[in-house]
């Protein structure tokens, strides 16, 4: 993991001091709210429905066993017991006190951790694959190049007032879980054919109410050029991008409006302009870093475990959560394990205190200390050695962490919604429970196979609901709650956009119309047909006539 | 921020310590329950709330002071609009934590 040097120490120190004084400021009135809240923004402190929220980054989704503890700590210390993982690999808490930000804001700095560039229009904690570095699909880690971008970003001077936030993310694996053509810019680990390291760079993607899936404007860039062309494309988009309408402002309107080519002649221009400026971090620097992500020294071992096949044989659960929740390692004998945070009928992303000091502990036992978050908001041990799954899963069980789910119908994304973000238009949560409840049979979630549904409580969209294969959106209507159904959505490699299939429908309805769809799909599948293959195949009319009747 | 509204009106905000969400009384007052809300039905009794909210505003009492349309039409007064309604009832769910418990809850 990346460990912080004195300088990274004095910075979040001195920010915590700053803000420390800025609360003080505002507590006795010295500050009025209008111009402590672009402060408080600036340290992750939002005003909520209901109380405050803290929004605290996870770079890249890797954490050590000691952060997470101190994140349960907080949660017991500082909240109600309880923390969300969101679909950028942050955790909010849902009730701080303003006068005791400060204090928490402390505690994470002991252990490496802030809420700096977690808000405002500035570059955000850059997402990655949760798997990086485990995972045997990989090209290579992503996560060094992640942390090149992050130190370069961090207080950037020019681009800490851009048009609007900016949230790039980095996959070094072929499939593509950290959904990168979502992303203002997205970045894809390649080899070339001389067996150089370098990056796909994608740009103009995003979500909201406009939503776009990014376009590459080139196939190969090196690594050394990685950083002085990131900075021609924020220079040309901070220059060009509108600032006049906020829904006009992310970087997808302005590729969409002078075309990829364009965009890319202008970015090229400006990168022959800079490129000799030393931007661009030396190979000394470039190696510094990766020796942070050394891979973790891992014996191998066999694949094969006789206990791991007996206790498969004979508990149906376990069988289900080996192929769901476990996925191959770079190391053989070795796989990664999701632990979802989905148990059906509970909060998507919410852990309890005792549930992350559990993962702490189980991360020290069998995964080297390390823990990951994914953007679908479950948590990860990366390296988990196969002989060991019987007794880990035993324990995951235990303690309701053990849902066989990740990547089934039931692994669902959902927004805070209006139980407690004072943007929304309605509730998310509830409806993800509703459904969780509707699908409790694991037969049945085994037979439908994977399925991503993905809730987002208003336009903003950060519960991707643009992506899912199928999507939930709740609209006002009248002062009342509707939810909207979408079909055909991806994040992954093949993405795409999903498309609303009709006029929407109250809480209970939403739940009855998956279930037709997802009744069709059963109905029609072809063997072997993944419910978003089918929908491509079939087409939105089968499953308009089943939901909505014929007209 | 709120939208030009008419009929009875209340008025809500937040604490600036913890961000409990409040409701303005006839006696200026901010209470924890929607129930004591005063109701505002001209545009000079809301005119009259509203520059007591702001001065608890200018007092850092409060920020985020909202007018939002009354209902009156069930069995208690709550705020018409579902998102106010929301705020007034804290958080549909974790119904075993905070002011989904007792809505006297103490941070
Ligand atoms: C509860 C407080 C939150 C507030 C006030 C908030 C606000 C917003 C706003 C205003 C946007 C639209 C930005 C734009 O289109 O320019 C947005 C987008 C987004 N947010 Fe949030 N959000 C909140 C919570 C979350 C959570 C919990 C997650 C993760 C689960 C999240 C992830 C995202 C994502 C992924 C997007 C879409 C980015 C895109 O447009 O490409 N947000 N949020
Ligand atoms: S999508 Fe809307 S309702 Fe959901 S968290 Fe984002 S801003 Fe709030």
């Amino acid at each position: 993991m990346y460990a912080y040097d004195t300088f990274d120490h004095a910075l979040v120190n001195a920010r915590v001091a700053e803000f420390r004084d800025q609360v003080d400021r505002r507590m006795t009135g010295e500050l009025t709210e209008e111009e402590f809240r672009p402060l408080r923004l600036m340290n992750g402190l939002y005003l909520q429905l209901h109380a405050y929220m803290l929004r605290v980054a996870i770079p890249y989704g890797t954490l050590s066993s000691v952060q997470m503890r101190k994140l349960a700590h907080v949660a017991r210390r500082y909240d109600k017991g309880y923390g969300h993982f969101t679909t950028r690999q942050n955790i909010q808490y849902n009730w701080p006190k303003l006068s005791e930000t400060p204090d928490i804001l402390q505690e994470l700095a002991d252990v490496e951790m802030h809420a700096i560039q977690t808000s405002g229009n500035c570059i955000r904690n850059v997402t990655t694959d949760q798997f990086a570095g485990a995972t045997a699909d990989e090209v290579a880690d992503p996560r060094p190049y992640a942390e090149l971008i992050r130190q370069w970003s961090s207080f950037h001077p020019e681009f800490s007032f851009l048009p609007r936030k900016f949230k790039i993310a980095i996959t070094g694996a072929q499939e593509d879980r950290a959904a990168v053509k979502w992303h203002d810019i997205g970045l894809v680990v390649k080899e070339n054919k001389e067996g150089e390291i370098g990056f796909e760079v994608l740009a103009g993607g995003g979500m909201g109410r406009t939503p776009v899936i990014a376009k590459t404007m080139r196939d190969f860039l090196p690594v050394k050029d990685l950083l002085s062309y990131l900075e021609a494309m924020l220079r040309v988009y901070n220059e060009q991008g509108r600032r006049d309408n906020k829904y006009k402002a992310r970087i997808k309107i302005l590729v969409e409006a002078m075309g990829v080519e364009e965009y890319t002649r202008q970015v090229e221009e400006e990168w022959e302009k800079i490129r000799h400026i030393p931007i661009d971090v030396p190979d000394e620097e470039v190696a510094r870093i990766k020796s942070f992500f050394a891979p973790p020294p891992l014996a191998v071992l066999s694949d094969e475990v006789a206990e791991v096949d007996d206790l498969a044989a004979k508990n149906f659960i376990f069988k289900s959560w080996l192929a769901n929740n476990t996925g191959r390692h770079k190391v053989p004998g070795y796989v990664n394990a999701t632990i979802s945070l989905k148990p059906h009928g509970g909060i998507p992303g919410d852990a309890s205190d005792e549930q992350m000091d559990l993962v702490a502990d189980l991360a020290d036992a069998f995964s080297q200390s390390e823990i990951r978050v994914s953007h679908e908001q479950n948590l990860i041990l990366p390296h988990v050695a196969r002989k060991d799954l019987p007794a880990l899963w035993a324990k995951l069980d235990a303690a309701g962490l053990g849902t066989p789910n990740a990547g089934l119908l039931t692994d669902i994304i959902a927004c805070p919604g209006l139980d407690y973000c004072s943007l929304a238009n309605t509730r998310s949560i509830p409806i993800a429970q509703t459904i969780t409840e509707r699908f409790d049979d694991l037969k049945r979630l085994m037979d439908i196979g994977p399925l991503k549904i993905k809730i987002s409580g208003c336009i903003n969209s950060c519960g991707h609901h643009h992506a899912g294969h199928i999507g939930i959106l709740g609209v006002d209507r009248k002062g009342t709650e509707n939810y909207q159904l979408l079909l055909g959505g991806s994040g992954a490699e093949d993405a795409s956009k999903a498309a609303i299939l009709g006029p929407g429908f109250d809480e209970h309805g939403i739940v009855d119309a998956v279930e037709k769809v997802v009744a069709v799909y059963l109905g029609e599948r072809e063997d072997g047909e993944e419910f978003l293959a089918a929908y491509r195949r079939l087409g939105p009319d089968v499953f308009k006539e089943a939901v909505y009747g014929s007209h | 921020m709120a939208k030009k509204v008419t009929g009875p009106q209340l008025i809500l905000a937040n604490r600036l310590d913890d961000g409990r969400a409040v409701f303005l009384t006839a006696a200026g007052e901010w209470s924890k329950q929607v129930a004591d809300a005063a109701v505002a039905n001209s545009d000079d009794e809301l005119e009259n709330l509203m520059s007591v909210a702001q001065a608890a505003e200018v007092a850092n009492q409060v920020v985020s002071v909202t007018a939002v349309a009354a209902d009156e039409s069930g069995k208690a007064l709550a705020p018409a609009h579902i998102k106010f309604a929301m705020q007034s009832r804290g958080p549909s769910v974790r119904a075993d934590l905070g002011y989904q418990v007792s809505p006297n809850w103490e941070q």
